[in-house]
């Protein structure tokens, strides 16, 4: 078998993979699944995170650049860097059932990634530039980690919702407490909206020089300020105003629908830059 | 092989507390009660008592022995013979009191529902056992394996989750909220029972300050006596309000001594950090209108109440999890009891010295020229012969005296035990 039909097989394999990932974080999550359930967790998360990187280096080898050049390729990316940072968690933290929720989101940017990525032989002369490098590395650290804030912000919402209107279910039995919530969505989303601050700015530097008709109104920049500046707004309020829980959380929780947003749609029919081919 | 064990208990299912609280045991009559039922009943025994329970597992040395005889000998230990009688002990033999222990060690046949202290009882009951000298094969195994039930009880199943009394919900709530109590800090407004429980369990759980507040100066000073903590003049609750955590209120007062807009104010002052406040008042000491405020969490006794009771129901359906356990460890311990049988055991015995011995002829066989060879044969089954000798008459004739006797035991696990042989000694239980 040739590196591009394993390509083909991966790329069919990895959402099957998180697919499986998700069931059985679930079905531990609802605590329906004994022992053989809580055994399998683990290997199968880094069976799948090392199938995954496989993906990637074939890809690498095959199409003679990293998978970064396109918003496809750079959904499998951050799909693999949300599993990571989620095996990261669970050693620094010890908090093992919010790993469903983690993963649901690392399956689903992997399973779109699957649907509509191409294979992308021919790059142009300027993608291969170390600026982009750097641009989409801190990219993918930001929007990692802005994932992994919004999916605490949404566990502390449901906690939250639940420990308010005295619903004592599997959300309450087992997500950890609120304030520990709070602490992880805010922490990633500090690292988070660095990252994306640095990404954005590399960004600004080289468009100009590589794009003759590179305009700031472009709806995808504009889209990315917005979202800049809302992630921007919570922080502030937090510190300024003494915002706290709900109100913060649910700020970050839209900003990043507007970056999933901008992610797909506004990059996929909107613009014209992030779409180089 | 027929088991002679026998247990006879005392607990809530049987009588009220008036009688079983003048059948329990402190440790130290314990200790002087097990030695004197070996001797009149026992040949090894121990002795559980709690303040729900007490019973007594052992093995009975003598089968004329009658259950009634040792329920009487048991209440007259305690001169209890005036209010409690036999028909307030029930007695068990063989399997069923096997499976008791089990049942008692889980949590299923504790008042409250899976309750959590029973291992520990157990626990105790067996180093008391020991330290006596009490312990028998059959009833350290038996002690053993009821530990292992505990253990797996608690972490196969969830039959011990979840708050199942009022304060102990609250607590858990707390710490639904705040990610480190050492950080928080409590107060108490008012001091009924329920209010200074859920103070005692905070203070267990290591909250790093709590305050007691109640009109009558002298009752904060002797709860902070009994606690620690600090009192504060009940006119001064408003002034403290904002810098603690938990708030606990139970105080008789017809109208609401905390507003919701006195909590909005409390609110901004604390910077919206969430505040938890218990109001265990009847009627209700806080205004319930204030639940909508951002970040405060306000529960009232029917709320708590509603918590233990979905977390009793749910440690219900966990029962017949819990019994699948019992009957499978109910069974491991047959199986390993019935091992040390004397008749099946002299047989391995042999078959695995005989084993040995056919290997190790097999192997050197070679050595010896084909003239010596039936020689070699012989020799070494005489001394096999020789070295089973005293062994198996020793233990034929230590059966004869009763083939559950403690001695017999004794040797048949030893036995099995030095030479591998499957129910030794060394397949005891980690606990």
């Amino acid at each position: 078998m040739g590196v591009h039909q394993a390509i083909d097989v991966l790329q069919l394999l990895l959402p099957v993979l998180y697919g499986g990932l998700v069931l059985l974080y679930a079905v531990s999550f609802l605590g329906v699944g004994g022992a053989r359930v809580e055994r399998l967790k683990f290997p199968l998360l880094i069976t799948t995170i090392l199938v995954h990187l496989l993906y990637l280096v074939f890809r690498t080898i095959a199409f003679d650049h990293p998978p970064i050049t396109s918003v496809f390729e750079i959904m499998t990316v951050l799909a693999a860097c949300i599993a990571i940072a989620y095996v990261y968690i669970e050693a620094r933290t010890g908090t093992r059932n919010t790993g469903l929720f983690i993963l649901l989101l690392a399956f689903l940017f992997q399973l779109i990634s699957s649907i509509f990525i191409k294979d992308i032989v021919d790059l142009p002369e300027y993608l291969h530039s170390l600026l982009l490098g750097f641009h989409v590395s801190s990219a993918l650290l930001g929007y990692t980690a802005i994932s992994l804030s919004a999916v605490y912000a949404l566990l502390y919402l449901m906690l939250y919702h639940d420990i308010k209107s005295s619903r004592f279910g599997v959300v309450y039995t087992r997500l950890p407490n609120l304030e520990m919530l709070e602490t992880m969505s805010h922490k990633a989303e500090v690292f988070g909206f660095f990252m994306l601050t640095v990404g954005i700015v590399i960004g600004l530097v080289w468009l100009p020089l590589v794009f003759e008709e590179f305009s700031y109104l472009d709806p995808k920049l504009v889209g990315t300020m917005v979202i800049w500046l809302l992630y921007a707004f919570g922080l502030a309020a937090k510190r300024r105003f003494g915002w706290q829980g709900r109100k913060t959380l649910i700020l970050s929780l839209v900003a990043f629908g507007f970056m999933f947003l901008s992610m797909t749609i506004i990059n996929l029919y909107l613009s014209r830059f992030h779409s180089f081919h | 092989m027929r088991m002679n064990l026998l247990s006879i208990g005392i607990s809530h299912h049987t009588a009220p507390v008036a009688l079983r609280e003048r059948m329990w045991f402190s440790d130290e009559e314990i200790r002087e009660a097990l030695p004197r039922l070996r001797e009149m009943f026992f040949s090894e025994c121990v002795l559980v008592s709690t303040c729900n329970r007490t019973e007594l597992y052992g093995m009975i040395a003598d089968p004329a022995v009658r259950e009634g005889v040792v329920k009487d000998f048991l209440i007259g230990l305690k001169a209890a013979r005036d209010a409690v009688g036999p028909e307030h002990l029930t007695g068990r033999v063989g399997g069923d009191a096997v499976e008791q222990i089990f049942r008692v060690a889980s949590g299923v046949d504790s008042m409250v529902l899976g309750d959590i202290q029973i291992l520990n009882q157990v626990k105790v009951a067996y180093d008391l056992a020991r330290d006596t000298d009490a312990l028998g094969p059959v009833t350290h195994r038996l002690m053993q394996s009821s530990l292992h039930v505990g253990k797996r009880t608690r972490s196969e199943t969830s039959i011990c989750e979840g708050a199942v009394s009022v304060s102990y919900a609250a607590v858990e709530l707390a710490s639904k909220i705040f990610a480190d109590l050492a950080r928080r800090s409590a107060l108490l407004v008012g001091a009924g029972e329920t209010g200074e429980l859920t103070l005692k369990h905070l203070s267990g759980k290591g909250i790093g300050d709590f305050k007691i507040a109640n009109r009558t100066r002298a009752k904060a000073e002797a709860l902070v006596a009994d606690l620690g903590g600090s009192v504060v003049e009940y006119e001064e609750i408003a002034a403290v309000l904002p810098s603690v955590d938990i708030v606990i209120t139970s105080v008789n007062s017809p109208t609401h001594i905390l507003g919701r807009e006195e909590i909005q104010r409390i609110m901004k002052q604390r910077s919206n950090d969430p505040l938890f406040i218990i109001d265990i008042g009847v009627p209700r000491n806080v205004d319930p209108a204030s639940k909508r405020i951002d970040n405060v969490f306000l529960y009232d006794i029917d709320s708590l109440s509603a918590i233990v009771d979905k977390n009793l129901t749910r440690r219900q359906t966990e029962v017949p999890k819990v019994n699948d356990i019992i009957q499978e460890e109910v069974a491991a311990y047959f199986e390993w009891y019935n091992s040390l049988q004397v008749g099946p055991t002299i047989q391995e015995f042999r078959n695995a010295i005989e084993a040995m011995r056919q290997e190790e002829v097999k192997k050197n066989i070679n050595r010896f020229a084909s003239a010596d060879r039936d020689l070699l044969e012989l020799v070494t089954r005489r001394i096999v012969n020789k070295i089973l000798h005293r062994p198996v008459t020793l233990l034929k004739k230590s059966a004869q005296n009763g083939a559950g006797n403690r001695e017999t035991l004794q040797r048949v696990e030893t036995l099995r035990e030095l030479f591998g042989m499957k129910g030794g000694g060394g397949e005891d239980h980690d606990v």
